[in-house]
């Protein structure tokens, strides 16, 4: 090959990427354009039913949620339920990890059964639950309770049983992802730490502490990086069972956006609510990623 | 004899372990097994105290699913199920064609072509995960009102991009990288253009994993809830909005609510079996194998 075909050759590749992207940054483009527009939107007073009031409003609709009290609570329980929800997720989720990791008899058929419950729509799983959480004793779970002396539960119409009853179902259908990830982070560990630590005598506490913890350190990240992400933003559950209630007791950020802008229709501040709730998401995956990114470095 | 002797030890440990993996099975398993109880009881089983295991099966609110009909004065509301499971159809397809189509060429680019921003690229398209879906639910509901797309399947399947596009690049790209260089360099030399050792030798040979990736996407879209529930109208509900139809102000039709679960439900259940080794892979886009 000569320099003045090199030369040609180069210049193709060098744009070829861009042309075999193409397709995709096109629809890509007509995503970013509504996101862009919505954006907009949010520095507006849209309201659909009122498009003679539309006015630009700068940041009005920003600096009224701090006075406006279904905002405070609604970013109460979205932080609340996402603390409780990753803690409650990722401590049993480790728990079944381990014990599925030791040779337990049906291991396969165990892990196989659980994947159905992971990749379930979570509105029907929400549904499922919801006829098995009827308040009275002709649901099936106040039925089992009360085999252990527990009184029927008003599941979703009292506000522990509302934000139980979510915290549960959101459980059921996510507890595998964590599960099988860790279970799978177990079995990829190297084997040499625990033979050194079996020299040293090490009792079966301090192994976990002191070698497979450690080591397991950034499939943990992981996954409390991708349940807490989706924790933030949890919607059809909530949507299927609750709507928020009762009281607002259950309504989070993305339940808060919603009904002002799709029964309220009031589009520029429930825009503006969506924008807060994406800038949290952000904030929280950018500190999660760079301790991520540190807990594979230090284990590698 | 004492109680700690070791076989006795031994027999408490096996106890323990049977009874725990018993409790994660019934955790697992029972609510489908209830549901599915609960699809086959008439009206008069269905809100007895206590609930019953044991009572006579009917299919009788499959048969309500599938004609479309509803027991009972309040035919106006009934939903047409036959009609959403077939948009499910439509739109999981749509939209995982259209991802495919375009996200082969993108996935082949990232994975096998250096170029400026391509790791603020691939970063745009893995933050797409992470993104509350009302952010762009808004703005697409007044286009699409403007547009003529609301209440469309083409609609539909544009918006569901937003689930099935980055997912779909990305899992491909790291199907694609696992082909080892030295195969391209190969065909290269043989005289294969970039074309040519697209559909010569990285396709063929990520058969398996495009297949995964398809069946993955199939059923993210259908599972997707939100974006039909505010895009879409009674012609296009696909089955996850379909089936909270069955709660009306008048009444909660339990059995047949039941029986669309299920029917809901029953294509992922089956697919995830078939894709099982991958679904971590998936969920994570590719960030877990």
């Amino acid at each position: 090959m000569n320099t003045a075909q090199r030369r040609h050759h180069w210049r193709r590749e060098a744009f070829l990427p861009y042309l075999l992207l193409a397709p995709a940054l096109v629809l890509l483009a007509g995503m970013i354009y509504p996101f862009a527009l919505g954006s907009y939107y949010s520095l507006t007073s849209y309201w659909l039913q009122y498009p003679k009031r539309f006015r630009f409003v700068w940041f009005d609709n920003y600096v009224n949620l701090v006075t406006e009290p279904l905002f405070a609570s609604a970013l109460e329980f979205t932080l609340g339920f996402t603390v409780a929800a990753v803690a409650l997720q990722v401590g049993l989720g480790l728990a079944i990890a381990l014990f599925l990791h030791g040779r337990i008899p049906g291991r396969g058929a165990i892990r196989a059964l659980m994947l159905l419950p992971l990749m379930m729509p979570p509105v029907i799983t929400a549904l499922m639950w919801k006829i098995m959480m009827a308040s009275t004793n002709a649901g099936i779970l106040n039925h089992m309770l009360s085999f252990v002396g527990v009184d029927p539960i008003n599941w979703f119409g009292s506000t522990g049983g509302a934000v139980a009853s979510i915290l549960i179902i959101d459980t059921w259908g996510n507890l595998p992802f964590v599960a099988l990830i860790l279970l799978g982070g177990l079995q990829a560990l190297p084997n040499e730490p625990y033979e050194a630590a079996r020299v040293d005598g090490a009792g079966t506490l301090a192994v976990l502490r002191y070698v497979t913890l450690p080591l397991l350190s950034p499939f943990i990240v992981l996954v409390v990086l991708f349940r807490t992400m989706d924790s933030l933003r949890i919607f059809d559950v909530i949507y299927a069972t609750t709507l928020g209630g009762p009281n607002d007791a259950t309504t989070n950020l993305h339940i808060m956006a919603y009904q002002y802008s799709f029964q309220w229709f009031q589009m520029g501040k429930g825009m503006a609510q969506a924008i807060v709730l994406l800038l949290i998401v952000v904030i929280c995956s950018y500190l999660l990623m760079r301790l991520w990114n540190r807990a594979s470095e230090s284990t590698q | 004899m004492s109680a700690q002797t070791p076989s006795h030890q031994h027999l408490v440990r096996n106890v323990a372990i049977a009874l725990a993996a018993a409790l994660l099975l019934l955790w697992t398993v029972f609510p489908f097994f209830w549901i599915l109880l609960t699809s086959l009881k008439g009206p008069g089983d269905m809100l007895s105290v206590p609930p019953k295991f044991v009572f006579s099966p009917t299919l009788d609110n499959y048969a309500a699913l599938v004609m479309g009909e509803q027991r009972g004065q309040y035919s106006s509301t009934r939903p047409d199920f036959p009609l959403f499971f077939l948009n499910s159809i439509i739109i999981s397809v749509g939209a995982v064609a259209l991802s495919i189509v375009a996200g082969i060429p993108a996935a082949y680019a990232l994975a096998r072509f250096d170029f400026p921003l391509k790791s603020g690229l691939a970063f745009v398209l893995m933050s797409f995960r992470f993104v509350p879906f009302i952010a762009f639910v808004i703005p697409l509901y007044l286009l699409y009102q403007r547009l003529g797309l609301y209440n469309t399947h083409a609609g539909l399947i544009f918006a569901y991009q937003l689930i099935t596009l980055p997912f779909t690049i990305w899992m491909l790209r790291s199907f694609f990288q696992e082909i080892p260089l030295e195969i391209q360099e190969a065909a290269k030399i043989d005289g294969c253009s970039w074309l040519g050792v697209l559909t010569k030798v990285i396709l063929p040979l990520s058969m398996p994993g495009i297949s995964v990736t398809v069946i993955l996407g199939f059923i993210f879209c259908w599972n997707a809830f939100n974006y039909p529930l505010m895009l879409a109208g009674r012609q296009t509900f696909p089955v996850t909005v379909g089936a909270i139809q069955f709660i009306s102000y008048e009444q909660v039709l339990w059995g047949q609510m039941a029986a669309a679960t299920i029917v809901a439900a029953l294509p992922q259940l089956v697919l995830s079996l078939m894709v099982q080794k991958y679904i971590v892979r998936g969920l994570t886009m590719g960030a877990v194998k």
